[in-house]
């Protein structure tokens, strides 16, 4: 089963196991099953059990009673033996399940065995009713070997059809799709694998068809974001590992000045408002200078987020100026627009909007980094989701993206409170998926790199890092306890922090200042 | 006769007609008792409500707070955010109950005051949000509700 060494050769992967081996787990259970029988067991285990439940009662304890095992370690002939026990004694009309459309594995010469994937017969959908014998709390995903295994084989399915896009193959991509559809109808799309990969199965369908995807208008974005914000701690983590390093870099300092290079609701700033007032020797004057997407129907957005965090400063005496610069892209920002005065203490912050600018060449990337560096700033956070999704090769780019993405959704399942929210911040990260699947060149703004990756890029263009310190730390922790779901992890790494997914960083925190200009001339690519 | 009955009543204590004892008492309870005393009667109201009494309640933890930042000098930001009254009930509140859920986990290096900061960075997130309805705002939801969910054991 799975994919044939084609796509192990190109990513280097263990082969699969072969076919004739015996399953493992069952194997220690005492019964020697084939892998490759395992998804007949279950189906005939299935139909025996539907047997058993409308057969009357007296058969099934004459079954159990009477029927002589002959080699139980022997799964197979076993179930088959009281499968035919009670159909002969009780007619039961089987589900005749006819493989779909397997007479076109044949008209290919596709590397993949497209009979396995097409050998689950419709009965699989029995697993997925809520209404069995067993009792079962109806949140729990009741994940059988035909689930698990229909689940693995969508995986490798969309492997394969992620190098077949790489190799330019469309058509049989197409098709690959197809499949992979009705493949989906059989698992349950409402969490788990079924739900990731269905939106990577769209995200394909996209990019092979040349739909694209539909860029979002500013307004939806903002609202998907909050929705995010409020379903995972991702976010809040963020904002106030943020805050506190630009709280403490601000010690000592009466003009501040924050830059936020995104500022949609500005949910990051009242906290830091609130804990500058409370700093001991007083506030300083806070300027607060917000970018963002112009408003297209007249409103003006920035100007109404800033009149609220303007009231919200005077509500707790702090003394505050906003300024808004509408931009489309970082890029087109220029240091004059900022105004930003010599005798004040800069803070540029950047929440997940620096990777958008490491496009084709040339990259906007470098120009940005050195006219913030020529702001001088106290500290520059920088907070990046951590993962590598700006590889050339598709391939490697949509793993990395299929990996990262189930832990980050499975994460979402376990913590999310509220329904809209959940459905919400879904949509927020599937619009991330669709842009790193289907966009290429200018088009694809969601250009993640790893933490390590900015450090280089950071170094070269001279930062040097700033150490988060341990009351960051003690803030995340505290954080993280108040999110119900146990699996959220803060680990610190090198100075940086990193929230994550059982023991998976996917959101990494740093801070970073100014390296002393002589050091940059002189050393110009450390 | 009639003085008989008279002098019984007078040295029944009536606490009621001592409000500063009364108010000492009050002080003492936690969240959940505080709520109940308020329901008692009028005056019982009138001290279970006031701030003060809250204040104590969501400070009483703090040993020594930083002599930087003395109660004096946080009093007024809470005030202005909506007082120690609301600050208990959705953050303090929460925020306590899972911090003993967790057993033995690492936060507990971090002391009642950081806790303190951590509600009071969460209530002023609420407060933000608040002023968005005023604003017009329909996408103005609370992010504190996933304070509100209950903790899965």
């Amino acid at each position: 089963m799975g994919p044939s060494s084609t796509s192990n050769a190109g990513t280097g992967k263990p082969p699969p196991p072969p076919r004739t081996e015996l399953d493992g787990f069952l194997a220690g259970a005492g019964h020697k099953v084939r892998s490759s029988d395992l998804h007949h067991v279950a189906q005939r285990l299935e139909r025996l059990e539907s047997a058993m439940v409308s057969s009357p009662s007296h058969v099934v304890s004459d079954l159990t009673s009477d029927t002589v095992h002959y080699n139980p370690a022997d799964l197979v002939s076993w179930v088959d033996s009281l499968l035919s026990e009670l159909t002969h004694s009780y007619h039961h009309p089987n589900n005749s399940s006819a493989p779909t459309s397997s007479t076109s594995s044949s008209s290919r010469s596709l590397p993949v065995d497209l009979d396995d994937l097409f050998a689950i017969p419709s009965a699989a959908n029995n697993w997925l009713q809520p209404e069995m014998p067993l009792s079962q709390p109806p949140q729990l995903t009741v994940f059988t070997t035909m689930e698990e295994d229909s689940g693995i084989r969508l995986v490798h399915a969309l492997m394969t059809c992620a190098e077949l896009v790489q190799r330019g193959d469309l058509h049989l991509a197409g098709t690959l799709v197809d499949e992979m559809t009705a493949l989906l109808t059989r698992i349950n799309t409402g969490c788990g694998i079924g739900k990731v990969a269905g939106y990577f199965i769209d995200a394909l369908s996209r990019r092979v068809s040349g739909a694209g995807s539909a860029p979002a208008s500013p307004h939806e974005t903002e609202i998907l974001y909050h929705h995010f914000y409020e379903a995972s701690p991702y976010l809040k983590f963020a904002h106030f590992t943020a805050n506190q390093a630009i709280l403490e870099a601000f010690e000592g300092h009466d003009c501040v000045h924050v830059i936020d290079f995104s500022l949609m609701h500005g949910l990051q700033w009242p906290a830091l408002i609130q804990a500058l007032a409370l700093r001991p020797g007083g506030p300083p004057i806070l300027r607060l200078t917000g970018i963002g997407p112009p408003s297209p129907d007249g409103r003006d957005t920035l100007r109404e987020i800033g009149h609220r965090l303007a009231e919200l400063a005077r509500s707790v005496n702090v003394r505050f100026a906003f300024r808004g610069v509408a931009a489309s892209g970082l890029e087109d920002v220029k240091p004059w627009m900022l105004q930003v005065s010599p005798n004040e203490a800069v803070a540029v912050n950047s929440i997940m909007q620096m990777h958008k600018l490491l496009g084709p060449d040339p990259s906007p990337i470098e120009p940005v980094l050195s006219w913030i560096r020529g702001l001088n700033p106290r500290i520059v956070t920088l907070v990046e989701q951590e993962v590598n999704h700006n590889q050339t090769g598709f391939l490697d780019r949509f793993t990395e993206a299929l990996y990262y993405y189930s832990t980050v959704f499975d994460s979402l399942e376990a913590a999310c409170p509220v329904q809209p929210d959940k459905a919400l911040a879904d949509m927020y990260l599937q619009r991330e998926i669709c842009n790193i699947v289907c966009c290429e060149g200018a088009a694809r703004i969601e250009r993640h790199e790893t933490l390590a990756q900015w450090r280089d890029r950071l170094n070269r263009s001279g930062f040097r890092p700033l150490p988060l310190g341990s009351n960051a730390f003690k803030q995340a922790s505290m954080l993280l306890t108040l999110f119900s779901a146990e699996g959220y992890s803060v680990e610190e790494n090198e100075g940086c922090l990193t929230l994550g997914w059982h023991s998976r960083p996917l959101i990494a925190a740093s801070a970073w200042q100014a390296s002393p200009l002589s050091a940059a001339i002189a050393g110009g690519d450390n | 006769m009639t003085r008989d009955k008279e002098e019984k009543r007078r040295s029944v204590l009536f606490i009621n007609d001592h409000a500063d004892i009364l108010l000492e008492i009050l002080k003492r309870l936690d969240g959940r008792s505080l709520c109940t005393a308020a329901c008692v009667c009028r005056l019982w109201r009138a001290l279970a409500t006031a701030d003060s009494v809250w204040e104590h309640l969501c400070l009483r933890r703090i040993v020594s707070p930083p002599p930087s930042s003395p109660g004096s000098s946080v009093r007024p930001v809470v005030s202005a955010l909506g007082g120690y009254r609301r600050l208990y009930m959705l953050c303090v509140r929460h925020l306590l109950t899972r911090l003993d859920r967790d057993p033995g986990g690492r936060w507990r290096t971090s002391s009642a005051w950081d806790e303190l900061q951590l509600s009071l960075s969460l209530f002023c997130v609420d407060y933000y949000e608040r002023l968005g309805g005023r604003f017009g705002d329909t996408a103005a939801t609370s992010s504190l509700m996933f304070l509100c969910k209950p903790v899965n054991v």
